[in-house]
């Protein structure tokens, strides 16, 4: 678990940095990240730039590191363009349900696989763990046929249902993080009279935190950028997903791309990831805090 | 219990959840079945009575200059009551996945074309696509009729038998920026294709001038982009054709390839002299460098002459310079100096309602409605000779009478892009892009490289 260590390293820097003078290799390292951290804020600041140019301006070379004239119409453009309104809200129904789908599912069976030590046990998690193994393009197929079958094409249902069985790769995440979990907690939960599923959501889940956060993050940003699904499945104007529809704006081979549109949409499209991102960074401390035991 | 409460209403939760995921089911279910074709419960097959509805799935790239059709359905379906038209999309790079998956699960769309990375070859050696001729003999079709250059019909028809039907036409043409020629005093070149001093050569002699080689990146500029079709088609422009003469006649499957013969090489060294002796046109790093991984660095104003696709043409109203359409020069080939990409329209294979199908094309190629679609689409060529008319006129500040020339020389001096005709092509273009990578950027020769890729090809083709 990489993600737990961040704050408590942090939380050290902090306490010791306030109290010592900052010494050369310090101030030195500092240096260095701060150049690094613009070098990396580099291409996110020339897509916000391009997202405010104008068509003509877009094409120029050697390219302009600021608008020479600010078209915040841009911002209004996109939505005459793609209906970038809906494609927005389908995308964020898609991601908040299938966040929600597989949060359920893969704490429920990670903690089985954490906690009961049935027959058969590590075969199961083995067989588990060997779907990750198949790429998506192989099961595409045989899945469409099987959605089509149940009649859910052009719905929303074939890209959120699959995520309330659960994925592999969470599963095995939160597995791991439940293993780590001291059994006397357990223990006393059983003796004041919790079944199983109250532990899991009275014990489990709340000191999970951190875990939970990671894995909701994953989903969520699996869900927001996956085109190929949300491609085959739907194909109602008014259902597609943001992927779908910024992609649209690159499918042309006999056009110039409207680069300076598909930058506004990217900058839109990041925000929900950075605000989760800001808000998910909170729970990790919290986690931490709320663990009890150390 | 407080306990037993809490729990009860998880489980409570855990139910409704489930209820609202069979009933979204169900309604999800009825617009499904209304699009898919495949549930109509029709017994006749096709066609059948005036009365009985059918929908039929048009399959097409989703982009502006694409989905524009949905604009005229609602015309189509009033003409054609029996008849609704679904107009079904994906983005260019997922288009032939999603299609391939359609097929599997039986739900093929009715109409398409060739629009992903696969061609009218590979599409027909697998068995996709559906005999047209009977359709045609119907229902009286005739190309004329419709304004249809009876070479153009040829391109989609093996041995007497038709699986296409042309619906755009792009051709190759010269686009030159007229600021740079201006600068550098030089005549702008003829759209006229029977002009016999225009030559490869003397196209070469222009681009000297403007060439500008400078270490300030923002100064350097090129006279020429000469790299236009795909790799293979290449050399047929200098008069050598790397695939034996039965390719074009029996599907798309070469009996013999010639890529490493003396003419071909000869070819491809006389086009990338242009970057490495002549030095007037750019390598591919500097034109990915200055115009990002599929940009055209003449659009950046940095290239007097680029050779290309008319799909340049397009994006002409906005480029931040002066521009003309000139004629390819002749380079050796008396025959042939312009590469054509006719986009058509197929039937394929599993489509329940061909009839009505084969009705949403004749309509798409009328005349009519091909002028629309040049306005709705910003400039798609239409394949109809009197839709043409219009077509030359619609880009602002290029003469129309030079667009005519360019577009009837292309025509007659014009050979199908291999990519539509040749089998397993997107595998052969791969190969392509791989093995000539080291040609251009200048780590090996021609004659190195030309005798591994015929093996490939054979290889390929074999497949």
């Amino acid at each position: 678990m990489n993600t737990v260590p961040v704050p408590k390293r942090r939380a050290a820097f902090s306490s010791s940095g306030s109290k010592r003078k900052a010494s050369t290799t310090q101030i030195i390292s500092f240096i260095t990240l701060i150049i690094t951290t613009f070098i990396m804020l580099l291409p996110l600041f020339f897509m916000v730039s391009t997202s405010l140019k104008s068509k003509r301006e877009m094409l120029k070379f050697p390219p302009t590191f600021l608008p020479e004239s600010w078209q915040w119409s841009n911002y209004t453009e996109i939505f005459d363009t793609l209906q970038f309104g809906t494609l927005y809200k389908n995308s964020l129904i898609i991601g908040v349900v299938t966040v929600f789908g597989t949060l359920i599912s893969s704490a429920l069976a990670a903690y089985g696989f954490s906690r009961y030590r049935g027959k058969g046990n590590q075969l199961w998690f083995m067989l588990l763990l060997a779907t990750m193994m198949l790429p998506y393009p192989a099961i595409m197929i045989p899945q469409f046929i099987f959605f089509s079958k149940l009649n859910w094409i052009d719905t929303f249902l074939p890209l959120i249902v699959p995520s309330f069985f659960g994925s592999a790769y969470n599963i095995f995440l939160l597995r791991q993080f439940f293993s780590t979990l001291p059994e006397d907690l357990f223990d006393a939960g059983r003796i004041d009279g919790c079944g199983e599923l109250r532990m899991w959501y009275k014990i489990a889940l709340p000191l999970s935190g951190p875990a939970l956060a990671t894995v909701a993050i994953f989903a969520f940003i699996y869900s927001w950028n996956d085109l190929l699904a949300p491609v085959l499945y739907l194909s109602s104007t008014e259902r597609f997903t943001l992927p779908v529809g910024m992609a649209s704006l690159t499918s042309s081979r006999f056009r110039i791309p409207p680069w300076h549109l598909l930058m506004v949409a990217s900058v839109l499209a990041m925000v929900p990831i950075v605000t989760l991102f800001a808000v998910a960074q909170k729970q990790f401390v919290e986690g931490i805090v709320l663990t009890g035991i150390k | 219990m407080m306990n037993k409460l809490r729990l009860s209403s998880v489980f409570l939760l855990t139910l409704i959840f489930v209820a609202v995921m069979v009933l979204s089911g169900c309604s999800g279910g009825k617009s499904a079945a209304e699009v898919t074709p495949g549930t109509d419960n029709n017994s006749s097959k096709s066609g059948g009575s005036k009365d009985e509805q059918v929908t039929i799935t048009y399959y097409t790239i989703d982009s502006e200059d694409r989905t524009f059709v949905e604009k005229l359905v609602p015309d189509f379906e009033k003409e054609h009551p029996n008849i609704k038209v679904k107009v079904d999309k994906a983005p260019y790079e997922q288009f032939d996945s999603k299609l391939q998956t359609l097929i599997a699960a039986g739900k093929s769309p009715d109409v398409t074309s060739h629009y992903g990375y696969g061609g009218f070859a590979e599409y027909y050696n697998k068995g996709m696509l559906l005999d047209l001729t009977d359709l045609i003999k119907e229902d009286g079709f005739s190309a004329e009729a419709n304004n249809i250059p009876d070479n153009l019909i040829k391109i989609y028809t093996i041995n007497d038998h038709v699986y296409g039907i042309p619906l755009n036409m792009y051709v190759t043409l010269m686009l030159y920026n007229k600021d740079m020629f201006d600068e550098a005093k030089l005549p702008y070149p003829t759209s006229d294709y029977e002009d016999k001093d225009w030559t490869f050569e003397k196209m070469v002699e222009y681009a000297r001038p403007m060439t500008v080689i400078s270490d300030d990146i923002a100064k350097t500029q090129y006279g020429l982009d000469f790299f236009w079709s795909e790799r293979d088609n290449r050399p047929l422009y200098f008069g050598a054709d790397p695939y034996s003469e039965d390719t074009w006649t029996n599907g798309g499957v070469p009996s013999e390839t010639y890529f490493d013969t003396p003419e071909v090489m000869a070819a491809y060294n006389k086009l990338f002299d242009l970057i490495f002796k002549d030095k007037v046109s750019p390598t591919t790093e500097w034109s990915k460098s200055v115009a990002g991984q599929n940009g055209d660095p003449f659009v950046a104003g940095k290239i007097g002459m680029s050779v290309g696709g008319s799909w340049n043409l397009a994006g002409a109203n906005d480029f931040p310079f002066n521009i003309g359409v000139a004629a390819v020069p002749w380079g050796g080939n008396d025959k042939v100096r312009s590469t054509l990409y006719v986009d058509p329209l197929f039937i394929l294979k599993d489509s329940k309602h061909p009839k009505e199908a084969f009705e949403w094309i004749k309509y798409l190629i009328r005349a009519d409605i091909q002028e629309k679609s040049i306005d709705l689409s910003g400039g798609n060529p239409p394949v109809n000779t009197e839709a043409a008319e219009v077509y030359y006129k619609h880009f602002e500040g290029i003469d129309p009478q030079d667009i005519k020339n360019v577009y009837e020389g292309a025509v007659k001096y014009g050979f199908e892009s291999f990519n539509h005709l040749i089998t397993n092509y997107s595998q052969i273009n791969d190969m392509f892009i791989n093995e000539m990578q080291p040609i251009e950027t200048g780590h090996k020769t021609v004659e190195e490289v030309m005798p591994v890729i015929q093996k490939k090809v054979t290889d390929i083709i074999k497949r």
